[in-house]
Order: C-alpha cells, then structure tokens, then sequence
C-alpha cells in the first residue's frame, strides 16, 4: 500500500508522522510505504509570524529542519508536486519523477494574494510572510501617532488573527507609551465584526474596552497607497496613516491548474474528508473547501480523523470514525491575557474571560507545537 | 418525638477551609507574579524537547533491547566492573611511565598476561557481535 503525502506543513507532517505511528508494524513487514513530497525542506511554525510582526519572536525561532520532524519509515522528498493525475494515480514533481499512490493525501495549504488587491502590496502591512512580518514590525517601530486601520480579506487562514492584531496594537503602543496618539479603527467584511458569532459577540464590548473603533460591511476594493486612502467594494473610503491588512488567500496554484477545485480549495466531505467523488484522495488543512477555520488546529483534527480511517482500511478493510469539525484556537487578547474558542460543526464556541495562565499556555504551545506536528500531541 | 430541622449554618466550609484556600490562592497569585513570558517560553521549550526525546528513545529498537540487557543481573555486574576498570586503569596510568615504543615495547605490553587476558576479552565481543550482524542482515532487518 503507497500512501502519498503530498504538503509538509502542519496537516501533511501531521498526517504522515500519525501514520507511521499507526502503521509500524505494516511498514517494517514492507506492506505500506509513506512518502512526503514538500516544496521546502524547512517547516516554518505559521503562528508564529504575529508575533514576529510585533517583536515578542524572533524568524529564526519559528524554523525547524522538516526531515528531523519526520518519522525515520517516512520517505522524504522536497519536490513540488507540478500535476495531479489522479485518473492514473499519479502525481508529477517539478524534477519530473512521477509518483504512484493507492492512497492520496493532498495538504498543500494556502498562500495570501495581497497582489490581487490594487496598492495592497504598496500601500499596505501584512504578516503572512516573514519578510512581511519583519517589515511590518519595523514600520510600528517608527510609528509616531496617528490612524491605524486594519482591514480583512476573505477568505483568510487564520480566522481569530484580525481579532488579536487589534489587542496586541493596544498593547504595543501602550508600552511604547504613545497609545493616546493613536486611533485604531477595525474594518470587517460581513455585518458582524466575526465571522463566528459568539466571538463576534466578545470582541464588541473588548474593543470598546481597549477604545478600537469598528465598521462592518467594509470590503477591500483598492488602495491608494501614494494618498493613504482605503477604498472599500461598498463605496467608503478611509484615511490611514497605516494600514496593516490580513490579505485574502487562495488554495495553491497547483489545485486550480488541474482543476481540482475552484480558488484552489478542493471540494471535500466534510466528515470523511475524502475529496469529492475521489474515494481514494484524502484532503486534510487548509485545502479543503469545509466551512471551518483555516488554522493548524483545524488541520490538527482533520489529520487524526483521516489517520485512523486510513489505518482501520488498512488493518480491518474499514474506517471508524468522521471528522466533527473540531477547531480549538488561542485568542491573544494583547500581549499578557488570552483565551480560547474551541467549537465543532454543532456547537458553536462559548468564549471565557481572557486570563493570564491562557496566555501562558498559549506562549507554551509555540514551543510545544513541534510535539504536536511530530505526531505526539 | 422531636423533629430537627437543619440550620442555616450548614456550610460545607469551615473557617480553617476557607483560610486554605486563600492561602491558596495566594500562592497561586505569587507563583502568576512570579513567573515571567520568557520563563514559560524556557520550561516550555524544555518540555516539548524533552518530551520528544523521550518518545524516540522509549520507540528505538536498538535502545530498548540495550536496556533489556542492562536490566539482566550479569551485564549490571558487566557495567559495575566496567567502571571499575576504567577507575583502575585511569589510575594506573597516571603513575605508569611512558613507553619506549617499537617492537620492542609492544612485545612487552603483550606478553603481560593481564593485557593478554584483555584482549581475549575483546576477541569475543569481536567474534559474537560479527555473528550478530551478519544475522541482522541475513533476516533484512
């Protein structure tokens, strides 16, 4: 049995060590064999990257060697993955091998395209990137006053990040002593400032608290960064000093070249996670098309869910269990409290106060996510 | 025949209880102000490496098995005159003099029967770790 990975973020690593853990026995008797085909040979701790914009981390810190992540039965390749065959259960690398599967996991994430917006790139900040997370963070370093508007695009991978870009705002210009001289002004594409309710709810009375001003309704259109105006697809405009943006996001190229799915999210079940119509192609992050955050956590659930079906196929011919939509995601609420909302497809999240210990365990899972991907947590 | 109802009083706490628990707390309070972000990012960093650590050895085969045989009473008496040797010899040649070298010193050095008696030692290591490997890779393993 070839089971294919192919993506070495936090689901595809996930998936594969899981596996190999699961499957130890079958591997070491030669019936199954996992490969990993990434585009990097390093894995980079995304999270990580918000901290990064506001100086709490440093780049190098989010690093880590993908091969010492891998179990050692776990074939490792870093080689994009350029065509999807799936007709003939191939896929094709960018060096030009191709690679037969029995089982297909496809993880290969998602990407910003701030280029899609006119003057985002220009006129904008933005932390998706490290080089973008170091830029931003020196533009708040010279920061001096004045209006500071943060604007969301959708779709986008990490659902709670424009709620915890606005604490760590307060708090950033508050220990640089000039929080008075600055407004902060939070605009949200739908009429609520979350896309899930209950956080919406929370933050409302929070960033009244904290004095973030709000407007919902308020889509990107265009930004004119010589002037520092913000156009929205509603017809308002606004006037910034500084703009930081969460860009919108697409699936990889790759899935909308082979027409596996359109924006390059790929059409999936939402609690077996098989792709649609394809019994044999796993899709598990944030390639699938499901109605739940793009987060590691989300990635985090779906691979044990798809693991354990694919490890009871193999052992008993059928699987046990559906994903449930489970996500469980820290909430930053400045840079010394947090909380969390952890919610699945029927229950919605149920947000507590933000507290210390929160943020101390929020802080620890930066460290203890390389546990996690490793298949441990 | 008297009915007893229960009195208002009836709290599950007493005052030493409640005295706890604010002590307690208070601890908990000093342990919060004591503790920094850069402390927890030390202990956390620290318990992710080691618990990775600990997952590798505890799934190698080869450590596993090495551990087996430590457990075994002759190969703890092994490693306890192991070190006692490396004690003895580490002791011996801080005060030995130095060798003249050539054939001659080497001819010495073997015709002691306690070197002898060493390098007989390492002939039958040498001998069944060969038939070991040879095994393994007979079986692919």
């Amino acid at each position: 049995m070839r089971i294919l990975v192919v993506g070495g973020g936090t689901a595809g690593t996930i998936v594969a060590n899981n596996l190999s853990r699961r499957l130890t026995g079958e591997i070491r008797a030669g019936k199954v064999r996992i490969t990993m085909l990434s585009a990097s040979d390093r894995h980079m701790y995304q999270p990580g990257l918000l901290y990064v914009a506001f100086g709490q981390m440093t780049p190098d810190q989010l690093y880590r060697d993908q091969a010492s992540l891998l179990e050692p039965t776990i074939e490792f390749h870093v080689d994009p993955v350029k065509q999807f065959l799936l007709d003939k259960k191939q896929v094709k690398t960018e060096s030009g091998k191709t690679h037969e599967y029995d089982i297909l996991v496809i993880a290969t994430g998602s990407r910003m395209v701030p280029e899609e917006t006119p003057g985002m790139t220009e006129g904008a900040e933005f932390f998706y990137t490290e080089a973008s997370a170091v830029k931003m963070y020196k533009k708040l370093r010279e920061f001096k006053g004045g209006r500071v508007m943060v604007a969301v695009g959708v779709p986008h991978k990490c659902p709670i990040a424009p709620v915890e870009v606005m604490f760590s705002l307060d708090d950033f210009f508050k220990a640089r002593g000039i929080r008075d001289k600055v407004q902060l002004k939070y605009h949200y594409p739908i009429g609520r400032l979350h896309t899930i309710e209950n956080v919406a709810k929370w933050a409302k009375p929070e960033f009244e608290r904290i004095g973030v001003d709000t407007e919902t309704l308020f889509n990107i259109k265009e930004i004119d960064a010589k002037n520092k105006i913000m156009k929205s697809e509603e017809g308002t405009e606004v006037e910034y000093d500084l703009l930081i943006v969460i860009p919108a996001h697409r699936g990889m190229e790759v899935i909308e070249r082979d027409n596996l799915g359109s924006g390059g999210w790929i059409p999936t079940d939402r609690y077996s996670l098989k792709m649609n119509g394809h019994d044999d192609v796993y899709v598990v992050g944030d390639t699938t098309n499901l109605p739940v955050s793009k987060t590691g956590s989300a990635a985090h659930f779906q691979a044990e869910a798809i693991c354990e079906n694919i490890a009871s196929i193999i052992k008993i011919g059928e699987p046990v269990r559906d994903y449930d939509g489970k996500v469980y995601c820290f909430i930053e609420a400045g840079h010394e409290k947090a909380t969390y909302a952890m919610f699945n497809y029927l229950n919605p999240p149920d947000l507590k106060p933000p507290s210390k210990p929160m943020h101390w365990f929020k802080i620890s899972y930066n460290h203890m996510y390389w546990t996690s991907v490793r298949g441990l947590l | 025949m008297t009915t007893q109802t229960p009195t208002a009083s009836a709290s599950p706490f007493n005052d030493n209880d409640l005295q706890r628990l604010v002590e307690f707390a208070q601890l908990v309070t000093s342990v919060q102000d004591a503790m920094s972000d850069d402390m927890v990012n030390r202990l956390a960093s620290t318990m992710s490496e080691g618990i990775s650590l600990l997952d590798r050895l505890t799934r190698n085969d080869g450590l596993t098995h090495l551990l087996r045989e430590i457990d075994r009473p002759e190969n703890q008496r092994f490693i306890i005159c192991m070190s006692n040797a490396f004690t003895q010899a580490s002791r011996e040649l801080a005060t030995a003099p130095p060798l003249g070298g050539g054939l001659g010193g080497l001819l010495k050095l073997i015709s002691d029967p306690g070197v002898q008696e060493g390098l007989r030692l390492l002939a039958f290591v040498g001998a069944r770790m060969s038939n070991s490997l040879r095994e393994v890779h007979r079986h692919g393993l």
